[in-house]
């Protein structure tokens, strides 16, 4: 990517966008200080794992550039410019957003855990912090214009002051960085005049205020020396001893990422303050989805104008919800047999009706919710264009063998009201043995599409992308043998006996 | 309860073969403004049963001007659109009970809630 100059930058393109080459970043510093200097970073990504592809086709779509996939699942990786940074903040089906302040593909770590560490330590202080923190700054200011997301999550308002802080630890740098803090100084009171709109931005007098961090370190792989631990307390403490800023586990201003994966290492520092994936969920439930998996479920079956969606298991309500609110040219049913689980679905939808109104637009959702069976769904038959829902565990929820009765007549009923022929399912389960063997049993209903592997609260779950066949409902050969109940070529004498007791409550 | 939802719902009593449309007998009803899409609106009535949705829309004192069978044409026609629009999706029906039209058996609506569990001996 390349990057975008204004003003009399004395230094071309190459040493302002970010990539395993980069070092100093001063020249992106120089600017006329009016309009402030458009860098180009790398933002990292955390995504539920599975939906990785999903992911970087909403970054494709609604930032126009192409991520790439870590080798280290759940993860994605984009270039952005500053000027676009608040873009963001549109995505949906990330979990946690952070800059890149260095990446390495193939890290040499040394032979024994003291000299890796050491070496950790002395990285410190060699690492091109400076557009990363930049951008840092800018995100705050970001997020207090948008008057974040859910209230009340630490936003502290103090920019000056730690723009002052940072402008003061910078000139601790060595000395070739040492021209660019003078220039850092007037580059942090004018970025944010460029960029805010806030009166924050005005105000000049700075308090020395010391910064507060945190180091995070996920390390992942089988031939490191070190534990995760050991190399957060190493490499943060070299960082507190560079920036001078101190360090606190639970109230910090900027939180420092160190991952390793085999011999991928990255240093981040994190945009995202707590992880966005429960944004629309105010009323939990015991088995609450993540948003952000919600929201990649939805996108893997293309909702389209005027799309009828069902979620016959809706829970909390939190799949449909994403629906209504990003895919807002469907409507959604959301139903459940529980009461608790339908007035939650309502207090959810309320609680983000209250809150859209509270900013002054039209509050209402397309949804609906409604208490019903879902083995006897009160629905017009081919009325549903797409089913889409989180089916019972068995481990959290149900009984795994609650779920061999429950998933045949649940996928008959669903295909009764699914459209035939342009209807589709998305499933999800972690019972993947039940689900298989049900599914294999209504090849004239239900074709399998897609299956996308996910991991739920550490479950090894499958997303399953159905196509409703043309068949009208009533007339394929599995209706009319269980209405029979009596030949069946290929299965065994149980597993007549097991379709005989479904059919006898329909 | 919107009345694009109550056009999809049916009456599943055991035995009942015409159970729908569900009669609607309302107790508090509330609008609610939800964004207009044309697009939404014009793609959608070609899935609807318009006369059950104008019989619900009359049950409740909302028909206003609809007519009780589609014109031609309509998707331009944004006026017509808007109408479709908000008793479609705007009209909610919070408190009362849906009937169900050849056993009678009612349905209450809660908190905008129907509950269409059906007790032992009905399913």
């Amino acid at each position: 990517m390349s990057s975008q100059e204004d003003g009399a930058a004395e230094q071309p393109g190459p040493d302002t966008t970010v990539g395993p080459s980069i070092s100093s970043s001063s020249s992106s510093l120089e600017s006329d200080g009016t309009t402030g200097d458009i860098i180009t970073v790398t933002i990292g990504a955390t995504v539920p794992t599975g939906f990785e592809h999903t992911a970087a086709e909403e970054v494709k779509e609604k930032i126009g550039v192409d991520a790439r996939i870590s080798k280290d699942r759940g993860r994605i990786y984009f270039p952005i410019s500053t000027d676009k940074l608040f873009q963001v903040h549109l995505l949906r089906s990330v979990d946690n957003l952070f800059v890149v302040v260095e990446e390495y593909d193939d890290y040499q770590f040394k032979q024994s855990k003291e000299e890796t560490l050491m070496e950790l330590q002395q990285l410190a202080s060699k690492l091109p912090w400076n557009n990363a923190l930049e951008v840092w700054k800018l995100n705050r200011t970001l997020k207090k214009k948008k008057g974040y997301r859910k209230g009340g999550n630490g936003t502290k308002v103090k920019p000056e002051s730690t723009d002052a802080a940072v402008a003061d630890t910078e000139q601790q740098e060595p000395p070739e960085a040492a021209a660019s803090s003078a220039e850092s100084q007037a580059k942090t009171e004018s970025t944010p005049e460029a960029e805010s709109s806030q009166q924050d931005s005005a105000e000049a007098a700075p308090e020395a205020k010391v910064m507060k961090f945190r180091v995070t370190c996920n390390r992942a792989g089988d031939k490191h020396s070190f534990s995760s631990n050991e190399a957060a307390r190493d490499f943060g403490g070299a960082v507190q001893e560079f920036f001078q800023w101190k360090a606190d586990m639970t109230k910090f201003d900027i939180e420092v990422l160190l991952n390793i994966h085999n011999v991928e290492v990255v240093i981040g520092i994190a945009l995202t303050e707590e992880s966005l994936h429960r944004r629309n969920i105010s009323h939990f439930g015991p088995t609450t989805l993540r948003s952000t998996l919600c929201y990649g479920m939805l996108r893997l079956c293309k909702p389209q104008a005027s799309d009828v969606i069902l979620d016959p298991m809706c829970g909390t309500g939190a799949i449909p919800l994403e629906g209504a609110i990003e895919f807002n040219s469907s409507f959604y049913v959301a139903g459940d047999n529980y009461d608790m689980a339908v007035n939650r679905t309502v207090n959810n939808i309320c609680h983000i009706q209250k809150r859209r109104a509270d900013k002054g637009s039209a509050p209402g959702l397309p949804i609906d919710t409604v208490r019903w069976d879902l083995c006897n769904l009160p629905i017009r038959t081919s009325s549903v264009d797409i089913i889409i829902t989180d089916m019972p565990f068995g481990k959290r929820m149900g009984s795994r063998k609650k779920n061999w009765d429950l998933y045949p007549s649940c996928l008959r009923e669903m295909a009764r009201v699914c459209r035939p022929g342009s209807g589709k399912a998305v499933l999800l389960t972690q019972d993947k043995k039940c689900f298989s063997k049900a599914i294999s049993r209504m090849g004239g209903l239900w074709r399998k599409l897609h299956t996308v592997w996910v991991n739920v609260g550490g479950l090894h779950a499958g997303v399953y992308l159905l196509k409703r066949t043309g068949a009208v409902f009533g007339q394929t050969p599995e209706d009319v043998y269980e209405s029979r109940g009596t030949v069946n070529a290929q299965g065994d004498e149980k597993d007549d006996k097991e379709l005989s007791e479904v059919t006898s409550g329909v | 309860m919107k009345l694009l939802t109550h056009n999809m719902l049916t009456s599943h009593v055991k035995g009942v073969t015409k159970g729908y449309p569900l009669l609607i007998k309302a107790t508090e009803v509330k609008m609610n403004e939800v964004e207009f899409n044309p697009q939404f609106v014009s793609r959608m009535i070609p899935k609807l049963e318009w006369s059950a949705l104008v019989q619900a829309a009359e049950e409740l004192g909302q028909r206003q001007d609809l007519p009780g069978e589609l014109v031609s044409d309509y998707e331009k026609n944004e006026d017509f659109l808007k109408k479709v629009h908000r008793v479609l999706l705007e009209v909610e029906v919070i408190e009362g009970c849906l009937q169900c039209p050849e056993s009678g058996r009612e349905f209450p609506i809660s908190r905008g809630i129907p509950n269409m569990l059906l007790n032992e001996d009905e399913v």
